[in-house]
C-alpha cells in the first residue's frame, strides 16, 4: 500500500482543520463538590455524566526531528465502547488576541485492536494514565472535570494512585480553523467559573 | 365699605388664582396628551430614558401645583361653596365646547359625580374601619408596630442595597479561609496529560539523559524501560514501516516545532492528486 494509514485517515475522515480551543485549570479535592455545583448551574440542563478513561499515549519516532503522538483512550466503565484515537498537533499559544490554547485536532472512533495495531506500525506506548471524572456540555463548549490516576503497574488499570490532590479542569471547543470567535465565549464562560477555578491557556512546553 | 372692599379683594385673588390654576392645568394635560400619544403611536421609537423623561416632566408639573395650592396668597379654594343653579336634561352647546365634548348636558345625572367632594360611601365606610382599627390600639401598642416595621424595613433595604458587598467578602473570606486551587497542581496536571511528566510507569528512567529528540518536546519526557533501545529495533528492523509511517515525520527539521499538522496536509494533497487520474 502506498499511502501510510496514518495520512490516508484524515482524508477519509476529513475532518483535518478542526481546531482544538483549549482552556486549562485545576481544583482541589475539598472545592470540587463547589465546582460541579456551578458547573450544574451554568451548563446545559443535562444527567450528569461520569466517566472513567483509561488513556495511552503512543510515540512513533524517526531517526531525527520530533516523535509522532498518538492518544488512545477507552472507557473503563463501558468496555464495549469503541477506543478513541486521536492526533492533537503542536500547540499555539502566542498569539495574545486569542483567548485560548489551539491545536490540530483529529478523532476517530476505532475498534479495540488499535494497540495492537499501532504496536504493529512500530509506535510504542510512552505513558498511560486513568482519567476519572465529570462531562458538562454548553452549547459547543465541553467541560471536563477529572482526577489523573497514575497506573503503576503498565496495563493494569485496577492498580493506581492519585497524581496529585486536584482535579484537572479542561473547556474545549472543537471548530474550524479560524473561528477564533469561539474563543470569547470561552473566555467569558472561563471568567464565570471564577474564583473557584482559574482557567488559563496554559503552554505546556513552559513546564516541562 | 371696608367689608366690600375685602371681599372684592378676596374675589380678585381668587380669580387670579383659579386663572393660574387653570393653565397649570391646561400644561399639565397638554403634556399628559402627548405622552399618552407617544405611547399609542410612536411605542416602537420610544425609549426608556425618554418615557423617564415624559414622567419627570409630569411630576414637575403636579409639583408646581401642589405649590401653587399652598402658597399663602392663593386663597383656600377648599372654603368655596359650589351650587349646581340650574339642572336641564337638554344639550348644553357652550357646555360642551369649554369641556371639549366631555360633559355635554349638565342634569341631575352627572352632577353628583361631577360635583362630589366626598369619597364613594364604601370608600368612606372603609376609610371609617380602618380610623376605628387606629383609635381601638393604644399608643403604645402602635409606636412599637411602627418601631418593628421599620426595624423590618431598613433591614430588609441594607441587604438589598448591599448585595455586592456582602458577596464580596464573602468571596474574600473563602480566598482566605480556603484556596480553591493550586496554581502547582495545574501545572503537574496540565504536564501530565501534556506529555505524561510524572506518569510514566517506572521511575528510574527519570535521569536519562536527553536523546537525540528536539529539545523541549514533549516526548522527550521518561519512557519505558529500555525505550531507547526498542526504539532503535524500531527504526533499524523496520524499514518498509518506517518508510512508511515515518514519512511525515522524517523530513521534519529540527528547529521548527509546531509544523506537524501541515506535513499531514501536503500528503494529503499529494494522495488526493496522484487519486485524481483515477477519478477521471
Amino acid at each position: 500500500m502506498e499511502a501510510p494509514p496514518v495520512t490516508v485517515m484524515p482524508v477519509t475522515g476529513g475532518a483535518i482543520n478542526m481546531m482544538e480551543y483549549l482552556l486549562q485549570g485545576s481544583v482541589l479535592d475539598q472545592a470540587l463538590e463547589s465546582l460541579l455545583h456551578r458547573l450544574r448551574g451554568l451548563c446545559d440542563n443535562m444527567e450528569p455524566e461520569t466517566f472513567a478513561d483509561h488513556e495511552m499515549v503512543h510515540l512513533l519516532k524517526g531517526q531525527q526531528g520530533q516523535p509522532f503522538l498518538l492518544r488512545a483512550r477507552h472507557s473503563l466503565s463501558s468496555p464495549t465502547d469503541p477506543w478513541h484515537l486521536r492526533y492533537l498537533g503542536q500547540p499555539e499559544v502566542g498569539d495574545k488576541s486569542r483567548h485560548a490554547l489551539v491545536r490540530n485536532c483529529v478523532d476517530v472512533a476505532t475498534s479495540q485492536s488499535l494497540p495492537d495495531f499501532l504496536n504493529e506500525m512500530g509506535f510504542r506506548m510512552d505513558h498511560e494514565f486513568v482519567a476519572k471524572g465529570h462531562i458538562f456540555r454548553k452549547g459547543s463548549m465541553k467541560v471536563v472535570v477529572s482526577k489523573l490516576w497514575r497506573v503503576l503497574v503498565p496495563g493494569n488499570t485496577e492498580n493506581t494512585e492519585p497524581l496529585s490532590l486536584s482535579y484537572l479542569v479542561e473547556l474545549s471547543v472543537l471548530a474550524p480553523a479560524g473561528q477564533d470567535n469561539v474563543s470569547e465565549d470561552m473566555r467569558s464562560f472561563a471568567e464565570q467559573l471564577k474564583p473557584l477555578v482559574h482557567l488559563e491557556k496554559i503552554d505546556p512546553k513552559k513546564h516541562t | 365699605m371696608r367689608e366690600h372692599g375685602r371681599g372684592q379683594r378676596e374675589e380678585k385673588q381668587l380669580e387670579a388664582a383659579t386663572e393660574s390654576l387653570i393653565s397649570r392645568v391646561a400644561h399639565l394635560k397638554n403634556a399628559l396628551q402627548s405622552f399618552i400619544y407617544k405611547l399609542e403611536h410612536e411605542y416602537e421609537r420610544l425609549t426608556w430614558p425618554s418615557v423617564l423623561d415624559n414622567f419627570a416632566l409630569l411630576s414637575g408639573q403636579l409639583n408646581t401645583i401642589n405649590k401653587l395650592l399652598k402658597n399663602e396668597k392663593t386663597p383656600s379654594f377648599r372654603n368655596q361653596v359650589i351650587i349646581p343653579l340650574l339642572l336641564s336634561p337638554d344639550r348644553d352647546e357652550d357646555l360642551a365646547k369649554l369641556t371639549e365634548q366631555r360633559v355635554p348636558v349638565f342634569s341631575h345625572e352627572i352632577v353628583p359625580d361631577h360635583l362630589r367632594t366626598k369619597p364613594d360611601p364604601e370608600v368612606e365606610e372603609q376609610e371609617k374601619q380602618v380610623n376605628a382599627e387606629a383609635a381601638r390600639i393604644g399608643p403604645d401598642v402602635a409606636q412599637k408596630q411602627i418601631q418593628t416595621l421599620n426595624k423590618l424595613c431598613s433591614n430588609l433595604l441594607e441587604k438589598l442595597n448591599n448585595p455586592r458587598e456582602d458577596r464580596d467578602s464573602e468571596n474574600a473570606a473563602m480566598r482566605q479561609n480556603k484556596q480553591s486551587f493550586n496554581p502547582a497542581d495545574t501545572n503537574a496536571l496540565v504536564a501530565a496529560v501534556g506529555f505524561g511528566k510524572n506518569l510514566s510507569n517506572t521511575m528510574q528512567t527519570k535521569c536519562r539523559p536527553p536523546g537525540p529528540v528536539a529539545p523541549g518536546h514533549p516526548g522527550q519526557g521518561p519512557m519505558m524501560t529500555g525505550g531507547p533501545t526498542l526504539q532503535q529495533v524500531t527504526i533499524g528492523g523496520t524499514p518498509s514501516h518506517q518508510g512508511a509511517i515515518g514519512g511525515p515525520v522524517a523530513p521534519q527539521q529540527p528547529g521548527q516545532p509546531g509544523k506537524m499538522p501541515s506535513n499531514i496536509k501536503t500528503n494529503i494533497k499529494s494522495a488526493s492528486a496522484s487519486m485524481h487520474p483515477y477519478n477521471r
